[in-house]
């Protein structure tokens, strides 16, 4: 047997109009921790997906013990040897762990549920693993980072070559982290590769035996983790000479106070605070689970809080509708579950938000409706052939870009947009980015929440790091801002500078 | 499906609006063509079922399904059922006899009532069907209960105040004679003044529902409803107030029928919710919610009607009366998903 598990070689997935993996090449060696690490969108994503046969690739080769490997879903690559740990466990909560651990995998005797050696195996490899939990528990009494224990154990029983980690310590404590690492440390003996993908560098020193750095789709390189100096070496090769779209800086905003925020606390949210000026954009970049949805949701009175929030020198109320009224507008994270309204036409879902506007004593005034549609449709650039298609039967770009002419439409002052352009095009992007813009110079605040951050340095004047509900640090934006601090800083790192 | 990569920016409005029609709309013409279909064959089949009178009774008969259908729809379009509708018609029926029979002039328990004037009884009756309501709206929109089984819940509720105030039987005797006025007058030739309710309340529904921004809110709600909540609509309030009246009006209906058959029975619309959401849904609105119309109702109504009475007319017997509906119903449905899968935007 090769010294390599797992050999990917001139691996390319395209989309339309983006090479998401571009002619990836490298080796996992047997038995290691293998870190993969990048920015969002650098292409992780969408390698793990390969290897567990939620994507297609478009050409390239993967060699799992020297054998050719293609999975057609996660059941096949598990059959192959190729297991996953999601970030949504795979896990029934109202089962029992045993019958967890073998469901999909019953002998059955004529449709009788049969005990066998293989479930015996399940069950000692758990034991071997984590002996405080109770193969006759049930699920949902488990804490998350027990969920997680119970699916690797099913993973190594079944023999697996290779578990992919996404993001396991997203959402469990520390003493947790400290158990967990134990157990993936423990797995080099048992014949298991791990490949851990995390963003919180100081984990990859903690447990990795090699790191591979992607950008951009591209592979940048793949070293074991003793021969890298610091983090700062691991920022650097992550983020490369990224040459970010020139930020142009802005007279220094002397308007007045636009949005204060108090003290604002919640169960993901520590006790956070800052003010907004009129025609300021303002950006929070944190890692996924810092906390950033939680705020802009807050923001707007969509989740209950406790603090104060002035808007306009008011004490704004905790509900939405009391939020647009005051004159802000949200475009949510999930453009299709919180801000598109799917079913109805792009007409319909225009002036959802100022409904006054298009309407006299409660009646709708059609005619304006349909120049408004119009009106936006040109104005954003909507690819559309009529404004009575369903917004569902738009691209990504064009469903956000709606999602935007609705919360324009509303004519607020302060405009929360949640990362505003996830998952859609480059070109869709710089269009919203000049929006943006122009918003700015017509005296409108705009908070931008996002975890990429040349989105974050291209368009904000002021930029807040956020780390696991706290607000971590505050930058003025300039044009030789100093990203990999940012990184540095966002990743959990130790904060030198000005704090907040 | 092929619309230009290329932005098509500058397009002038009138490509824009384009000339279709909405897919309600679509539905609603296509559920027409399959009860002209069906009236037509009922003709061929049914002897006289082309005359005036025929077709006259045809809508009549079936004004109050179509009255309660009102109050469905609009909650089905916010993706909430309300099978309580059947139970308060008892209910409000019973409460508007017993209310107004005259105190204690009887030994019999169902001859006594509590001799409140009429007005006055069919006022607590409507209250009686607004404290329905609330109770559906407050489980659903506050304790986030699914709305099919608190509104079954609510549907026993409502029968069994019928029944225990009844005794399980009817209360027919000692009201005032004001009591059986409305239900049986008449405005032109031979016609009640409910089929002119129901008229009234089909066009104003249909005003509310297409022109209105409450009408677009209900919508909104069903096509998703958190976004319509991040969008500034109450949705509590909404789907309160939609309970509200869709109590109400089977309130409405429960009084007018009491008073047509100059009786409170306890047994009185049993089954009648499944039949207006049938009718709902032959309208073709989408039990998934933010897709439907007051008006495909009214053809959802209209075709249960020719069905039934053409039923009648064959001589059918009342247990096979089920099993044509029944096809006439799967028909129906299945002609509807066709004709919005083959329908491109």
């Amino acid at each position: 047997m090769s010294d390599y598990v797992l050999e990917i070689k001139n691996l390319i997935k395209d989309f339309p109009g983006v090479r998401a993996v571009n002619d990836v090449s490298f080796d996992i060696k047997r038995n290691t921790i293998h870190c993969l690490v990048g920015e969002n969108g650098a292409g992780k994503t969408t390698l793990i997906k390969i290897l567990t046969g939620a994507y297609m690739r478009t050409s390239g080769t993967i060699l799992l013990n020297g054998d050719k490997y293609e999975a057609h879903n996660t059941k096949d690559a598990r059959q192959k040897g190729v297991s996953t740990l999601f970030q949504e466990l795979n896990i029934v909560d109202q089962l029992t762990v045993e019958e967890n651990l073998t469901l999909g995998s019953e002998d059955t005797f004529m449709g009788f549920l049969k005990k066998t050696d293989k479930i015996k195996k399940i069950i000692s490899t758990l034991n071997s693993l984590e002996p405080s939990i109770n193969p006759k528990q049930l699920v949902s009494s488990l804490s998350v980072a027990k969920k997680q224990i119970v699916e690797i154990a099913k993973a190594v029983a079944t023999e697996s070559d290779i578990i992919i980690m996404d993001e396991p310590t997203a959402a469990i404590s520390e003493s947790e982290i400290e158990r967990l690492f134990k157990i993936i440390r423990g797995l080099r003996e048992k014949n298991v590769t791990v490949i851990y993908i995390s963003h919180r560098l100081d984990e990859i020193f903690e447990i990795g035996d090699y790191v591979t750095v992607m950008r951009d789709g591209k592979h940048i390189e793949t070293k074991p983790i003793s021969e890298v100096k610091d983090r700062l070496e691991l920022i650097k090769m992550m983020i490369g000479k990224t040459i970010f779209e020139k930020y142009i800086p802005k007279e220094s905003q002397t308007g007045q106070v636009l949005l204060e925020v108090k003290n604002i606390t919640t169960d993901k949210l520590k006790d956070i605070s800052f003010e907004v000026k009129r025609g300021e954009v303002v950006g929070f970049y944190g890692l996924v689970g810092a906390g950033k949805t939680e705020l802009a949701r807050a923001i707007f009175g969509a989740d209950p809080y406790k603090g104060e929030i002035v808007f306009k020198g008011r004490k704004l109320s905790n509900s939405p509708d009391k939020a647009i009224e005051a004159g802000i507008a949200l475009v949510p994270e999930e453009r299709r579950s919180q801000g598109l309204f799917t079913v109805l036409t792009i007409r319909n879902n225009i002036p959802v938000m100022n409904m006054k506007k298009i309407s006299r004593s409660g009646f709708i005034n059609s005619t304006k409706e349909k120049r408004v549609a119009a009106d936006y449709i040109e104005k954003l650039r909507i690819v559309t052939n009529t404004m009575e298609k369903q917004a569902s039967k738009l691209s990504g770009g064009n469903q956000q870009k709606v999602v935007f002419a609705k919360c324009l439409f509303a004519d607020t002052d302060l405009l929360i947009l949640d990362e505003p352009t996830r998952g859609i095009d480059v070109g869709a992007k710089s269009e919203i980015y000049n929006i943006i813009r122009q918003l700015s110079g017509e005296g409108k605040s705009i908070l931008i929440f996002s975890s990429e951050l040349t989105e974050i340095v291209n368009i904000c004047d002021r930029i807040f790091l956020m780390y696991d509900g706290d607000m971590k640090a505050e930058m003025q934006n300039s044009d030789d801002i100093n990203s990999e601090e940012i990184i540095h800083i966002a990743t959990g790192g130790v904060v030198e500078c000005k704090t907040v | 499906m092929q619309n230009g990569i290329n932005g098509n920016v500058g397009i002038n409005n009138r490509t824009l609006t384009g000339g279709k029609i909405s897919n309600e709309s679509f539905i609603t013409l296509c559920m027409l063509g399959v009860l002209i279909v069906l009236f037509g064959l009922a003709c061929l089949f049914v002897p006289n079922f082309y005359y005036l009178q025929n077709i006259i009774n045809l809508i009549t008969n079936s004004w109050f399904i179509i009255v309660l259908g009102i109050g469905v729809t609009f909650l089905l379009v916010t993706g909430n059922f309300d099978m309580s509708v059947g139970g308060i018609i008892a209910m409000s029926g019973v409460i508007s006899v017993y209310f107004s029979q005259t105190a204690g002039t009887s030994r019999s328990v169902l001859d006594n009532g509590l001799g409140l004037p009429y007005g006055v009884a069919i006022a607590l009756a409507l209250i009686a069907a607004l404290i329905i309501g609330a109770i559906n709206a407050f489980f659903v929109t506050k304790l986030k209960v699914a709305s099919i089984i608190v509104t079954l819940g609510t549907m026993s509720v409502a029968r069994g105040i019928a029944q225990v105030l009844t005794t399980g039987s009817q209360r027919n005797v000692n009201m005032p004679d004001v009591f059986g006025v409305f239900g049986n007058i008449t405005v032109i030739s031979s016609i009640k003044l409910a089929v002119f309710i129901m008229v009234a309340l089909v066009i104003a529904a249909i005003i509310v529902e297409k022109n209105t921004i409450f009408g677009r809110r209900t919508y909104l709600i069903g096509a998703n409803s958190q976004a319509a909540r991040l969008s500034g609509v109450k949705v509590e309030r909404h789907v309160t107030i939609l309970y509200l009246v869709s109590s109400l009006l089977a309130g409405l209906v429960g009084i007018l029928l009491a008073s047509e058959y100059i009786s409170g029975n306890s047994n009185r619309g049993m089954g009648l919710e499944f039949d207006a959401l049938v009718l709902v849904l032959l309208g073709g609105t989408s039990i998934a919610g933010g897709f439907g119309s007051v008006s495909g109702s009214v053809i959802g109504a209209l075709i249960l009607s020719v069905v039934t009475s053409s039923a009648t007319g064959l001589l059918l017997r009342p247990e096979w009366q089920y099993l044509l509906k029944g096809a006439i119903v799967f028909i129906a449905i299945m002609a509807q998903r066709f004709a919005l899968d083959r329908r491109k935007i």
